[in-house]
């Protein structure tokens, strides 16, 4: 149950950069979630929706973009999308691998007026 | 209107994690965030460690726990200083909660910090506490496919340890796949099998804390 954490997180930015904004009502909050993070959407849009009530972004749009796993390979250089998880290079075999996408945490923008 | 922001959700907890962290290097305190699920070995794996190192290593404790002070009534014997965190129904400890407080221990005289993390494979593994590494245990008992279906706090670790081996020929648990699993995750991980009751393995554990422990602050 992170999802509750991250969603009041996400909501106190939302109404920060509202307010900075001079925005009256956010009518869409468009986030990033790594495959890693294993949020779930449905539980993270439940606990999103207590975290904003009565606030300007009570009735926004959630839209959420899940960013699959890439691999680079620290040996050979080359990026690729493990078949399960990480693994080794897909490539080359090399086990020196780093995760490049897979751990975000993003809020990308706010649309309102 | 679009505003466009770009920001880690979880900004505030990173902050406060490198807050904590940067203290801890200037203190010269190892920090190690053990994560594991409830009833994996965690507070016995501490007991062994803290009976090993006592007198040569100057420990401390931070027990996060839903609720009740069990673990750490059980660890009071060491005579260390241990700091209780009930979260309340939190399944996660996060950086603010270890930042309020990291000002009970006196850091001066201490080696190594030990948080043990609410039991829980998911959540604790996205809050960075400030710690050095984080030290994911596993036991025999629940199973050798959990690097697959947890891969965050296992590609996320600086050390495993396989808890619980005297139990594995009362259990299913496939040793070869369980290290095929980590080893596509997290290829260089060291793993630590141990069984933290019969004291089984402890030793290769115990010698490469205290190498952590006295290599550089950064480290």
């Amino acid at each position: 149950m992170h999802e509750i954490k991250i969603a009041e997180e996400l909501s106190v930015i939302v109404v920060d950069k509202a307010r900075e904004a001079g925005l009256s009502v956010v009518e869409s909050v468009n986030i990033s979630f790594g495959q890693l993070v294993q949020v779930v959407p449905d539980i993270f849009e439940f606990a999103f929706r207590e975290a904003v009530r009565d606030t300007v972004a009570a009735e926004a749009a959630l839209n959420i973009e899940i960013i699959p796993l890439e691999m680079k390979c620290l040996s050979c250089g080359a990026d690729y999308n493990p078949a399960e998880n990480c693994s080794s290079c897909s490539k080359c075999g090399a086990l020196e691998i780093t995760v490049v996408h897979g751990k975000e945490l993003f809020i990308k923008s706010i649309e309102g007026e | 209107m679009e505003i466009k922001i770009m920001k880690n959700i979880l900004d505030r907890n990173q902050n406060k994690a490198d807050e904590v962290r940067n203290l801890l290097a200037e203190k010269k305190v190892k920090m190690v965030n053990i994560i594991s699920s409830p009833g994996a070995g965690k507070t016995t794996l501490l007991e062994r460690t803290c009976e090993a190192l006592g007198g040569k290593i100057r420990i401390g404790i931070i027990e996060g726990d839903v609720t009740t002070d069990r673990d750490a009534q059980r660890l009071k014997k060491y005579d260390i200083p241990i700091v209780v965190i009930n979260t309340e129904g939190g399944c996660h400890l996060d950086s603010h909660s270890i930042s309020k407080v990291i000002g009970m221990f006196d850091l001066d005289t201490l080696d190594i910090l030990f948080v043990e993390n609410v039991g829980n494979l998911i959540c604790p593994s996205v809050f960075d506490l400030g710690e050095n590494f984080k030290l994911a245990v596993v036991s025999t008992a629940e199973g050798d496919d959990k690097p697959a279906k947890y891969p965050r706090l296992f590609s996320e670790a600086g050390a495993v340890v396989l808890n619980k081996t005297d139990l594995l020929p009362y259990t299913n648990f496939n040793v070869d796949a369980f290290i095929k699993d980590l080893s596509a995750i997290n290829p260089r991980v060291p793993l630590f099998r141990i069984s933290a009751t019969k004291g089984d393995g402890l030793p290769d554990w115990i010698e490469w804390l205290e190498y952590q422990i006295k290599s550089s602050p950064a480290g």
